[in-house]
């Protein structure tokens, strides 16, 4: 009965058509909310290459898909620090050349020769993002300084998560006193039982887009990158960022391109037409997470996005951890995961 | 010759596909599933049962009891929905029947993903029922819908309620309306007639339905994940996550090879009882 | 038998509405101003007209057409041959061959999705728009079969006889006396492989790679990171094409009833 349907459909269709001109290409892997769409498309336009965009939520399902993909499936790639390491640990990287690079001087030096690649050797950095509390102040009145006041029967499902292991075991590691990278059984066995008395707050884990739990006030507290919460507290001026005193979380995210890369000459072009000042300053608008291009920060100092509202009310003194490679040890925290979940 | 050249244009093809398309896949699904995964998420060609006995690890075996319990709730749910409302269309005049069961399957014309994003309009917090119910004073404080069991089983009886009522409904449909009046004329009520005539009859076409509901039910990830929140797991978002982000490929095959196994039971009884097996693809 | 029309009624009604409502609120929010989907602030149409710009929207969806018409086009014609191969000969296997085509209709289809992702990294195939429409062909093919095989055996078995006896050889016969009669079947089938590739999540989320994004794949990243109307208002014009159609065939169809009914 529904074959005209189809049939009409077939032909809709065909009227379509597929008109594929034959065009230099860039394969690039990012994390999903980091560059916003029109950048591709200025650069496309600009350069007349067409970017596949494809994006992944942590740095485990990056590392999958780069070992599960035939080598040069994918031209250019942004892993965080740890995850850098454990790549050149396993050459899937290849080395950089910064000679390609005009705008290589915007980079901040602070954040080159870091231990994970210290001389930057398969990797530059992009830009840092950190992990911070976001609260909605109309519903949450109590004072929150430490990841332990989430603690809290009153916030019965009003949580959201990134969905991220490292840095959730991470934080109840914190919490408890303890290095966000431990390795140490007795101590995860103490994470664990804290996470396991958060859960009944938790309404969901979300990477991609937490902001939107805090925007339509599904959730009043996030745990999430800060990024998404600066964007949560444009829409919505309540939502207070505190930092907690126990330290936060940081990840620099770095421009890396995996072995066996087909089109490396369009993946540095990328790489610099991004490193531009404006460029970045384009890309933090979209999505406000921390540069380190020198560039930008000069340029756009007296920008809204640098004011001390959205920075947050600060107890860390500072403190910020990276997720460090822990080598086997991460079987420990695959479990652990699988069981608080 | 010309004969069995022509002969060999039929059978090829057909021979070819399903041994390197089908068979070989899952038999190296099946090889992989015994071997042993490094630390650095490559793969050991060994042979382990390794795998196999991680999954009576206690985490697993939650997360089996809890992918069983949701698919079997989704189809109980199903086949009460489908029930009587294959019964009522069955009812109507023929014109009517027709566009009733084009119209049951136009939502499922549109996208999955659109329909699961549907509900999470509807569901969430100040989704638009919350909304409705709070504005019609009947409830103090939003309800919470979705990030949940509950929001999963809805997710999922939508998704596969066609696939219960489609099979049931041409099964109700064949039966002869004189058994049925015989029935109540030898005095028999309505529940009697339900459980002795018409529920034989369809047996096989609400088996078949249960199976259709039931196996794509433990492997739906996307609905878990949309609707639960990341923090459900059923089988498929185990498996996806053994695949795809924990790296563990075997231990990810081994819990596929169990799911094959449990399907193929399920296709034995139902053939024991007399289904088809073309009825499935229909 | 007494029927309680009002009941049947009743039931009827609310499945509707259990169905129709959550599209029919998307339909809703795509007229709505606001950004947000949650409360409906105003009219607009300019979400419609955001459409054509939003570039890698239709891009998913020529590549979701492409896939869905090619593995439509080639599972129907693989499919349509080996009905008619394993209806017409005997072949050692051909036991084994029947069971292992009922295997992508009856396993989960995360199974069947590894599966091809672990035959393709073996073979070191690289993830694309070719994996892609392979991968939708195998989960096409044994729906074509079954349904071009019900029109087969339902067909008349002297039909073919009489071709041959009037001297056709069997390719002949294939061509001009067997494919017109399997003709409904041949088209229930493709139409099967087709909106089956259109909606498929789980087979493509393994076996899509970079420039290979489907629509489906495309609205479940989209849905993760904030869905905009402009989505609302592509699946309006997807269910506006669908109703055009479904009235369309079904008022041929039902002409075709009231002729069997006289």
């Amino acid at each position: 009965m529904k074959r005209k349907i189809i049939l009409l459909l077939l032909f809709i269709f065909l009227l379509c058509g597929c008109t594929k001109e034959d065009k230099k290409v860039l394969n690039v892997l990012n994390w999903s909310s980091y560059i916003p769409d029109e950048v591709i498309r200025q650069f496309e336009k600009e350069n007349n290459i067409k970017v596949n965009y494809s994006t992944y939520s942590s740095n485990e399902e990056l590392l999958a898909k780069i070992s599960s993909s035939k080598e040069g499936t994918y031209d250019l790639i942004f892993p965080s620090d740890y995850m850098i390491e454990i790549m050149i640990n396993r050459k899937m990287l290849e080395e950089i050349d910064v000679t390609k690079l005009t705008n290589y001087n915007n980079l901040n030096r602070q954040y080159l020769g870091l231990p994970f690649d210290t001389d930057n050797k398969y990797s530059l950095p992009f830009l840092y993002a950190t992990v911070v509390l976001a609260v909605n102040r109309d519903y949450i009145k109590d004072d929150i300084t430490s990841y332990k006041d989430l603690i809290n029967t009153k916030y019965k499902n009003d949580i959201v998560l990134i969905d991220d292991q490292r840095f959730v075991i991470g934080m109840s590691l914190l919490a408890n006193g303890y290095s966000m990278n431990s390795t140490n059984n007795e101590e995860l066995r103490i994470a664990q039982k804290w996470l396991e008395k958060l859960k009944p707050n938790i309404k969901a884990y979300d990477s991609d887009c937490p902001k939107n739990f805090l925007i339509t006030e599904e959730a009043y507290i996030g745990y999430i990158w800060d990024a998404e919460a600066k964007l949560a507290k444009m829409e919505n001026d309540s939502i207070e960022i505190i930092k907690p005193k126990e330290g936060i979380g940081i990840s620099l995210d770095n421009y890396a391109i995996p072995k066996g890369a087909k089109n490396i000459e369009e993946a540095y072009k990328f790489i610099d037409y991004i490193l531009d000042a404006d460029i970045m300053h384009q890309i933090l608008e979209g999505y406000p997470y921390n540069s380190v291009n020198i560039a930008t920060d000069l340029k756009y100092k007296d920008d809204i996005m640098y004011s001390s509202k959205y920075i947050g009310t600060d107890y860390d003194n500072n403190s910020k951890y990276f997720v460090e490679n822990i080598g086997s040890s991460i079987k420990n925290y695959d479990i652990l995961w699988a069981e608080i979940k | 010759m010309k004969n069995k050249i022509i002969r060999s244009i039929f059978i090829v093809p057909v021979i070819l596909y399903s041994l390197l398309l089908i068979a070989l896949p899952i038999i190296y699904v099946l090889i992989i599933s015994f071997y042993k995964n490094d630390s650095y998420g490559g793969m050991i060609r060994t042979f382990t049962l390794e795998n196999y006995m991680s999954i009576f690890n206690s985490v697993y075996i939650g997360i089996f009891l809890k992918s069983f319990l949701i698919a079997v709730i989704t189809m109980f749910i199903c086949m009460i929905i489908s029930y009587p409302f294959a019964l009522a269309v069955s009812h109507k005049n023929a014109k009517t029947q027709s566009i009733f069961m084009t119209l049951v399957m136009v939502p499922f014309l549109t996208n999955s993903l659109i329909r699961m994003y549907g509900w999470i309009v509807l569901l969430r917090k100040n989704g638009v029922i919350n909304q409705v119910l709070l504005s019609l004073n009947i409830i103090k404080n939003p309800l919470n819908l979705m990030y949940n069991n509950l929001g999963i089983v809805i997710g999922m009886v939508y998704t596969l309620l066609p696939f219960m009522i489609l099979p049931l409904y041409s099964s109700i449909s064949t039966i002869d309306y004189r058994l049925l009046e015989a029935s109540s004329d030898l005095g028999a009520n309505k529940w009697k007639t339900f459980t002795k005539v018409i529920l034989p009859i369809t047996f096989p076409a609400l088996f078949n339905g249960g199976l259709m509901v039931f196996t794509p039910a433990l492997g739906f990830f996307f609905i878990v994940d949309l609707l639960g929140g990341g923090k459900i797991m059923i089988l498929g978002n185990l498996i996806k996550n053994q695949f795809l982000t924990a790296r563990n490929w075997p231990f990810g095959a081994a819990i596929a090879i169990l799911l094959i196994i449990i399907t193929y039971i399920l296709i034995m009884i139902y053939r024991k009882i007399g289904g088809k097996m073309d009825d499935l693809g229909a | 038998m007494r029927n309680n029309k009002l009941l049947d009624n009743i039931v009827i009604i609310s499945v509707f509405i259990f169905l129709f409502l959550p599209i029919f609120v998307l339909i809703l929010f795509s007229f709505n101003t606001s950004e947000l989907n949650i409360i409906f602030e105003g009219f607009t149409l300019h979400w419609y007209k955001d459409l054509f710009y939003n570039r890698s929207l239709l891009e998913a969806l020529i590549n979701t057409l492409l896939v869905a018409l090619s593995s439509t086009i080639i599972s129907t014609i693989i499919g349509t041959i080996s009905a008619y191969g394993l209806y017409k000969y005997d072949f050692k296997g051909k036991k084994i061959i029947n069971e292992l085509l009922y295997i992508p209709i009856v396993i989960p289809e995360i199974v069947l999705g590894i599966s091809l992702l672990s035959i393709y990294t073996l073979m070191k195939m690289e993830l694309g728009m070719f994996t892609l429409i392979l991968a939708h062909i195998t989960f096409s093919i044994p729906f074509v079969i079954v349904s071009v095989r019900s029109s087969l055996t339902s067909m008349d078995p002297n039909l073919e006889q009489a071709a041959s006896d009037l001297g056709a050889d069997s390719l002949t016969t294939f061509f001009r006396v067997i494919l017109p009669s399997l003709v409904p079947g041949i088209l229930s089938g493709a139409e099967l492989a087709f909106s089956l590739s259109l909606d498929d999540v789980v087979i493509s989320y393994f076996t899509a790679g970079p420039g290979s994004n489907t629509l489906p794949l495309h609205i479940y990243s989209i849905i993760k990171t904030g869905v905009t109307p402009d989505v609302n208002a592509l699946i309006s014009l997807m269910l506006l094409t669908i109703f055009i159609v479904l009235t369309i065939s079904m008022v041929i169809s039902l002409r075709k009833i009231k002729g069997d009914e006289r």
